[in-house]
């Protein structure tokens, strides 16, 4: 069976469809990228299997989790899912966070909702996943509220977060849109060894496709709401089935090759 | 043979902190320490560097819109001062990151772009000069009763474009013209870039924190870091030998393509 | 408008109890069943009836006639008040976000100073000086509601004057009066509608409390606060008589309130959907 299985899901906003009948398949401990620009559905897809959509949105089709039928559940039902089995890393990691609560009681608050632990057992594990996100000085940290971190550092605590229930998949949605380069790739790096070292499962939602390669063995072109190629990275990048994601390679490789100085100046 | 426009002498800026962050009283940060730079018409100059790199500041001062704490911005010899300076703004322009913020919702393209003509006086017919303008960032006219939230993004960019145009500015400055815009949308805006300030001969001055951007563009790239130049020079040296660590660390950041590896 | 409508409970219930509103206004000055100030002693305390619909007071005076004449002197204060309140506090408070750092905070301190002080007192005091009129109680009611208004908008205007747009104006050559007027006023309406709408629930409400003291518009004028003080020592005997001018009340400060919730639906962003 595999871990997730998304049929002929279909998400719309009153007439409009911002998730046309899309379909794919995540096996335990694979790892899929949904690339695509504003408006291909690509959020919505990771929202809906969240079960964090707007009320105002219509979804139909199934989506199945560890053999649980995801749609239709009660929001009471997906909460006992949401930060357990399942985690999430959103773009803007000081809008995720709560500004007035400190970084300890952030990262032990899914361990006392789902793992029912004590706060000083959820403090004690924040400290190890504090350790094993890379933070320096984690006593420091945990007293910390998000605005005195760095935008690395909060990254790297909305990762504690969502791996702290150690998490069957992990859905991250452009974790490093938000960062520096040069943080990007060590959370980036830090994502790669996590997902490893857990075993879970990983979808990553991103419009970076040299990003998007770097992290997946598999990747789910969308554009419009369509999955409209799912190849793996290699074959992806060999020989592209669709119009689009040749376009989205073309411009990836115009812009390294232009930095590389093969490709000459505008 | 090349003239020397813009010129930044031992520019400093320092922002108090709110008070009470550390304890000791108003902390300060240094967002530019000590920056000397000289750009001549023509110039293809790229500003790369990471958040907190002093780049923001740096535009703010070029533009007049911000008072150094210590050294001087001149244009073409002329000292800034704060305050409106109609002189300067019909020499420098600029074009903002996110359209979605740069253009103010509640106004029609036509308004937007007309803005900077009526506010520097130009003495131009503003209806011709707006069909012009948007003649020549490729938007249809009829866009002209159009307001921002109707366009996608691209079209939005290219309408900050005709406004920085409109004016008929000899120096152009893109504070990262491509960042929030979609991939296959930034390579059109950058050739509209590169495009219109080759015919028109304008000065690019290009802020980015991408290197491909700043390779495709420029001829020149200065390197920030905390506020300080770590490294400047052609574009494809600096690239291709970077001298500095902190390029170097840049450089190797960059996620590639899998066959590039 | 008509879309902005559809599946917005609030803006259609408090359409309708504001269009109650006003129906009582514009009917107080065409017909009343009967003279509310005729004194008729048979009719004393008459219940509800074919002759007296909603009762009759001590005097025999008509609720309904009494009711719908003192829709008049409420909507007429709050009119005035909410003027007076949105001219000041948006001038103040677009004044204070566009003013130098250096003079931003007296002048905050200033608004927070008048913030704190209720607009009842304020109304005794120019009551004791100027004796109870509708013009003592639209000063008091106007000023009082301007602090808020002042500090709402200079909240508002600050976040619009550190906008992208208002920085490309600046680098357009844009003086801070055309910044105000061009960019500034035509964002702020959304919030002034809202906070207008707020102001006149504010008022009606205050209009009644300062009537209700006696310190409004004097009798014989029929007023809503008036009536309720009038039939407060017969609660226990005919609470009727206090009801109708409550519902009065009631809906005028509901439906203005409900209107301008729904106003903020209609222009939150962060209620309507983003894109992907």
């Amino acid at each position: 069976m595999s871990l997730l299985e998304v049929r002929d899901l279909t998400i719309s906003f009153g007439s409009k469809k911002v998730v046309d009948c899309i379909s794919f398949t995540l096996e335990k401990g694979a790892r899929i990228g949904l690339i695509g620009e504003s408006g291909s559905g690509k959020s919505m897809t990771s929202l809906a299997i969240m079960g964090l959509l707007p009320d105002t949105a219509t979804i139909s089709g199934s989506i199945t989790f560890e053999g649980q039928e995801l749609i239709g559940l009660s929001d009471r039902e997906h909460s006992r899912l949401r930060g357990n089995r399942i985690g999430m890393v959103f773009q803007e990691p000081l809008t995720a966070l709560n500004p007035l609560m400190r970084i300890g009681k952030q990262i032990a608050g899914p361990l006392m909702i789902h793992k029912g632990s004590s706060l000083k057992e959820g403090l004690k594990k924040a400290l190890e996943l504090c350790t094993k996100v890379g933070l320096p000085d984690p006593d420091r940290i945990l007293r910390a509220y998000p605005h005195q971190l760095s935008g690395g550092q909060r990254q790297r605590i909305g990762l504690a977060i969502a791996l702290a229930c150690e998490p069957a998949l992990l859905i991250a949605d452009e974790p490093t849109t938000a960062l520096d380069v040069t943080v990007q790739r060590e959370v980036l790096n830090l994502i790669n060894a996590l997902v490893d070292k857990e075993g879970s499962s990983l979808i990553f939602v991103t419009h970076d496709l040299p990003v998007v390669s770097a992290m997946t063995e598999n990747v789910a072109v969308m554009q419009l709401g369509k999955i409209v190629e799912n190849a793996s990275v290699a074959s992806l990048f060999h020989e592209p089935a669709h119009e689009y994601s040749r376009r989205l390679i073309s411009a990836a490789r115009l812009a390294e090759d232009s930095f590389s100085g093969k490709g000459g100046q505008l | 043979m090349s003239q020397l426009v813009l010129e930044a002498k031992n520019l400093s800026r320092t922002y108090k902190l709110a008070k009470g962050a550390s304890g000791s009283g108003r902390a300060l940060r240094h967002a530019l320490i000590d920056m000397n730079m000289k750009i001549n018409s023509g110039d293809r100059v790229g500003i790369v560097g990471e958040s907190g790199s002093g780049k923001t500041t740096l535009v703010r001062l070029l533009l007049g819109l911000d008072t150094p704490t210590s050294g001087s911005v001149e244009f073409k010899g002329q000292a800034l001062i704060a305050g409106k300076m109609p002189w300067l703004r019909k020499e420098v322009q600029i074009v903002f990151q996110d359209p979605r913020s740069s253009l103010d919702p509640r106004m029609k393209i036509s308004e937007i772009i007309r803005e900077p003509l009526v506010c520097l006086n130009i003495q131009e017919d503003h209806n011709a000069r707006i069909d012009e303008v948007l003649d020549s960032v490729g938007l249809d006219r009829a866009m002209r009763d159009r307001y921002p939230h109707e366009l996608s993004g691209g079209q939005r960019q290219r309408v900050a474009i005709a406004r920085a145009l409109a004016p008929r500015p000899t120096v152009l400055i893109a504070d990262e013209p491509v960042s929030a815009l979609d991939v296959l949308v930034r390579d059109q805006i950058l050739e509209l870039i590169a495009a219109l300030t080759n015919s028109l001969g304008i000065t690019l001055i290009l802020v980015s924190h991408d290197l491909s951007v700043i390779a495709r563009l420029c001829d020149r790239v200065i390197v920030m870091k905390d506020g300080v130049v770590v490294e400047s020079g052609n574009t494809r040296q600096v690239f291709d030998a970077p001298a500095h660590e902190f390029t170097r660390a840049l450089i190797t950041a960059i996620p590639r393509l899998p066959e590039s590896r | 408008m008509r879309k902005a409508m559809k599946g917005n409970v609030s803006l259609i219930a408090g359409s309708i109890m504001v269009s109650i509103t006003f129906a009582l206004l514009i009917l107080s000055f065409i017909w009343t069943p009967y003279d509310p100030l005729a004194v008729n002693p048979e009719d004393s305390f008459a219940g509800v009836s074919m002759r007296h619909i909603l009762g009759a007071d001590k005097i025999g005076r008509d609720i309904l006639s009494q009711i719908i004449v003192g829709s008049r002197v409420t909507l007429f204060v709050a009119a005035l008040a909410v003027t007076v309140a949105m001219t000041l506090g948006v001038s103040a408070g677009i004044l204070i976000a566009v003013a130098s750092r250096r003079y931003q905070s007296p002048m905050i301190y200033a608004v927070n100073i008048a913030l704190a002080f209720p607009a009842a007192l304020l109304a005794i005091i120019l009551a004791a000086v100027y004796g109870a009129s509708t013009i003592t109680a639209v000063t008091a009611i106007g000023l009082a509601t301007a602090a808020a208004v002042a500090q709402v908008t200079r909240r508002t205007a600050h976040g619009i004057l550190a906008s992208d747009y208002v920085l490309a104006a600046h680098a357009s050559g844009a003086s801070t009066w055309r910044i105000i007027r061009k960019h500034v006023m035509p964002n702020l309406r959304a919030s002034l509608l809202i906070q207008a709408s707020a102001a006149v629930s504010v008022s009606v409400l205050a209009e009644s409390s300062l009537s209700y003291l006696g310190l409004g518009t004097p009798p014989p004028a029929p007023s809503w606060g008036r009536m309720l003080a009038g039939s407060q020592q017969y609660l226990f005997v005919n609470p009727l008589l206090a009801i109708w001018p409550g519902i009065a009340i009631v809906i005028v400060v509901l439906g203005f309130n409900l209107v301008g919730d729904g106003v903020r639906e209609v222009f939150d962003p962060t209620l309507r959907r983003s894109d992907s």
